[in-house]
């Protein structure tokens, strides 16, 4: 790097686009986004369906257009960019490592980092997947980008792994293609993403979505030729006598997504084995001072609107540390996972300003109330894992219950559903 | 189509066929290689786990049997061989351990047999110590015989690298050629393939998994092999601290195979309850993977389901317990003359350079004049790794060549480069690739890199991305173009 760089963001994707707007308007002078694709958005040009920016701009918008307002605003702040260029290293003290085809071998300090590398599908692989390996199972979102971006199709009859979000939009995207979804197969009673879409994808489209069923072997030598599928019971194990063979030539798997902190790790940065993205504090910052975090690396987000958010607290945060060479921990108060309550974003918080929690129950049910310590409660029509739970602390409120050390979330069901 | 004649045959290119042809390309001889794969080691080369074991197993290996001899035998060209061929070794011990105090008599037995023949004295140490060195053991575990010699190599990687040096010294190699049948007369077999006719003096019969079926077109089958698998799990990287030496508990069931190994490329193994087989059967079952699983965590309670990225059947061929034991595992048939079966199922990889020279003495025993080739290159140059090097040989490498600074493969780091250099040796597939510079092979499993490596393939071949393969024939990746389908009027139309 020729000159230096006081915010370097890694990944471009939604949150970093906001990560690098944000550290921009809070005073950052060279703000430096490295991509590893050849292009901007990350993996909202490949999402062309809707229901972008419902929250964000209260518009619905696809993914390409939610991108391009985002693109807009960083280029005409002056945002720089690299593309095509992987970071490779990071260090304990912010040493970025980068290479690429066109600028060769880099190796830079930046004031401040913000981690926003997103997150990865949960392969055929880490699912465990029994049967042959042939051709045709790949994971929903590069079955996306091939079909999406690259303009190409794995097969013609699918039978679809997980009832994740990319899943449901592939099925009904495969449909639109012409192809043939046999059935949407999920291991839980309920879906893994969002009812919107398992009505507007699934339903509106008859394709069945199996509930408490799995695919307990692929078949096929060469190319994938059917699966079977079982039902399971309650410790998710298949039941015998209850196999049904679905022919099909491909087998998509939307079975979860995980934090990508490969960097993170390289860096020392502290990470939470229920989430698999950093421990942070109310500033997005980690374990490491001066490396911050936000959107899908540090929790996987069901709207994009909160990845943006998340990125921004992150950037602006990121710009105030390269500005000032440091930034206390905002982490007086630890915010406590209590009952039903699986994990909460941020880890801790300072307990005096404004904060958003983010969290997911970890059963689902009807009429819940989800309670702050005393502070504040909220009362919920239903509550599902695949749907976050956001509550809105007052700085106000936090300072008159005067916390001590630690804060803790529940979530409690009024019974009666 | 006119036959193709050869002076020597060899059926198969797995390890064992790589390696003779190798051996054989010392010599001035003609040699061609049939491979029905459309690359090489993918039989059952490719589900081995690449343990260079040292034939201290007493059951397996007594002195007298002929597989012991080739093991022994090939035991010290291994090292050599990998570094002529600059393929991965790394010796990482092993420790055979034990759950229960009365099994020590067992290990000690085996110590005292490993002293008495001369392999060493094998070492035991008894929990604690052994903590020290492999902290994460079970504490269940109550201690461990150490084998110093114990080393792993990648099996495909050698086969590759044997095959690319024994090309670039003259043998023919004709990949997706299927033999069908085989006539033979006094002087000439008459091999058929789904490519015609192959006239050919000698045949070496190295089919791994089908070795019987060859033989036995030919009547030269007397002996028996039966197919054992097993499942074996990958586990991230990030794992590697687990174990840094082979992991086994002696078993005390028979097939009760529990280990954990560290792979040349810092991933961990482990597995495998082995069971008898159908033959070609390669699947895995829930139950397989469950009880590996379960396995493994007796040995290292941290590892865990999370950190299994994938998984893959071990498959190997073993010789009839009852009819098989004595005969030779590398012999010109006494049924059939100049026809060579190479049988040694278990330990194949292992035995492998010892099998090759078994087989020239043989071919020189039956007369014909092997001469040593003066021109004969013996080394090989692998493809650079940009994960494994300095900085400075980074920089060098993608000034020379701008594609070394383009990562394709973000979990491995894997770069354009090196898989433009895999395709330009050979790699026409998805799992060719794979299989030489690792693209998909980690925590995500190709989710980022998919697209673009089947992409670089089509464009290096000069073919369309709807006809690149997964590992040939059928297994295209995105056999349709987007809107194609609808012009058809659908998948039912």
């Amino acid at each position: 790097m020729a000159s230096r760089v006081d915010v370097a963001v890694i990944g471009a994707g939604p949150a970093g686009l906001a990560a690098a707007i944000a550290a921009r308007e809070q005073g950052a002078e060279k703000v430096l986004i490295i991509e590893r694709a050849e292009q901007l958005g990350g993996l909202l040009p490949q999402c062309i369906h809707n229901g972008f920016g419902l929250l964000y701009f209260e518009q619905d918008m696809t993914g390409p257009e939610y991108e391009k307002a985002f693109i807009a605003k960083a280029m005409s702040l002056g945002v720089e960019t690299r593309l095509e260029t992987m970071v490779i290293d990071l260090d304990a003290e912010r040493g970025i490592t980068a290479v690429s085809r066109k600028h060769g071998y880099m190796r830079f300090k930046p004031g401040a980092v913000v981690l926003a590398m997103g997150c990865r599908e949960r392969s055929r692989g880490a699912v465990g997947i029994p049967g042959t390996r042939p051709a045709g199972v790949l994971t929903a979102g590069t079955c996306q980008r091939f079909v999406n971006i690259e303009g190409y199709m794995p097969g013609t009859r699918y039978v679809v792994l997980g009832s994740g979000d990319i899943g449901m939009i592939m099925a009904r995207r495969l449909t639109l293609e012409g192809a043939k979804v046999e059935a949407v197969v999920e291991i839980m009673p309920w879906p893994g993403g969002l009812i919107r879409n398992e009505v507007q994808c699934l339903h509106d489209f008859g394709i069945p979505l199996l509930l408490e069923s799995t695919v307990t072997f692929i078949h096929g030598e060469e190319r994938v030729e059917g699966v079977t599928v079982c039902r399971v019971d309650a410790e998710r194990r298949p039941v015998e006598g209850t196999e049904k063979s679905y022919p099909c030539d491909c087998l998509l798997v939307s079975a979860g997504l995980i934090p990508e902190n490969e960097l993170s790790r390289k860096a020392g940065v502290e990470l939470d084995p229920v989430t698999g993205g950093p421990v942070v504090d109310q500033n997005r910052q980690t374990s490491v001072p001066g490396v911050f975090a936000g959107g899908n690396v540090v929790q996987v987000h069901d709207l994009v609107d909160w990845v943006s958010w998340e990125a921004e607290a992150a950037g602006r945060a990121a710009a105030r540390f390269a500005d000032k060479g440091e930034l206390k921990a905002a982490a007086g108060v630890r915010v406590m996972p209590g009952d039903n309550i699986k994990y909460v974003v941020p880890h801790t918080i300072s307990g005096r300003e404004d904060v958003t929690l983010h969290m997911r129950v970890t059963q689902p049910g009807l009429k819940a109330t989800v309670k702050a310590g005393g502070i504040l409660s909220k009362r919920f029509r239903s509550v599902r894992p695949s749907e976050m739970v956001v509550l809105d602390l007052k700085g106000e409120a936090l300072k008159e219950a005067g916390l001590k050390g630690e804060l803790v979330v529940d979530c409690e069901m009024r019974g009666g559903g | 189509m006119p036959a193709v004649e050869t002076e020597i045959l060899i059926i198969g290119a797995g390890i064992l066929g790589a390696a003779t042809a190798r051996e054989l390309s010392r010599y001035k001889a003609d040699v061609t290689v049939v491979e029905k794969n459309v690359d090489v080691g993918w039989g059952i080369t490719k589900a081995n786990v690449g343990v260079v074991c040292q034939g201290r197993d007493t059951l397996e290996f007594r002195p007298e049997y002929h597989r012991t001899r080739l093991l022994w035998k090939a035991l010290p060209l291994m090292e050599p061989l990998c570094k002529e061929l600059e393929v991965p070794f790394k010796r990482v011990g092993a420790y055979l351990m034990i759950r229960d105090q009365v099994l020590k008599e067992k290990l000690d037995k085996l110590a005292k047999r490993t002293e008495s023949l001369g392999l060493g004295a094998d070492k035991y140490y008894p929990y604690p110590e052994l903590k020290e060195k492999e902290p994460f053991i079970s504490p269940e575990i109550k201690g461990g015989l150490h084998d110093p010699e114990i080393a792993v190599v990648h099996p495909v990687y050698l086969t590759q690298a044997l095959m690319e040096n024994a090309t670039r010294n003259g043998v023919k190699l004709m990949l997706e050629t299927e033999v069908t049948g085989i006539r033979a007369d006094h002087t000439t077999f008459t091999v058929l393939t789904n490519r015609g006719e192959i006239k050919a003096r000698y045949v070496i019969n190295a089919a791994g998994e089908w070795v019987d079926k060859i033989a036995a077109m030919v009547g030269a089958d007397d002996f028996v092999l039966f197919p054992i698998k097993g499942y074996v799990g990958v586990l991230d990287r990030n794992c590697a601290q687990l174990a840094g030496s082979l992991l086994a508990v002696l078993p005390e069931e028979p097939g009760d195979m529990n280990i954990v190994v560290p792979t040349v490329e810092g991933n961990l193994l482990f597995g495998i309850q082995l069971q008898i087989n159908r033959r070609h059967d390669r699947s895995t079952t829930g139950h397989m993977a469950r009880l590996a699983l379960r396995n493994a965590r007796k040995l290292i309670p941290e590892i865990s389901e999370k950190d299994v990225i994938n998984s893959f059947c071990g498959y190997l061929m073993f010789r009839n317990f009852e009819i098989g034991w004595h005969e030779c595992e590398v012999a010109m048939s006494e049924r059939v003359p100049r026809f060579i079966n190479m049988t040694i199922g278990y330990p194949g990889v292992s035995a492998s350079p010892g099998a090759a020279l078994e087989v020239v003495e043989i071919l020189q025993r039956d007369g014909l004049g092997l001469e040593p080739d003066p021109g004969f290159d013996p080394k090989r140059e692998d493809i650079p790794d940009f994960s494994l090097l300095s900085e400075r040989e980074r920089k060098a490498l993608i000034k020379r060549d701008p594609r070394y600074g383009h990562v394709v493969c973000r979990c491995e780091t894997v770069t354009e480069g090196e898989i433009v250099e895999a395709i330009r040796r050979g790699a026409t597939t998805l799992d060719g690739v794979k299989f030489r510079v690792r693209p998909g092979t980690g925590r995500c499993q190709g989710g980022f890199c998919g697209p673009r490596v089947t992409r670089i393939i089509a464009r290096e071949l000069g073919i369309p991305e709807t006809e690149v393969t997964k590992s040939g024939g059928a297994s295209t990746q995105v056999p349709l173009r987007t809107k194609q389908l609808l012009e058809k009027g659908g998948a039912d139309g």
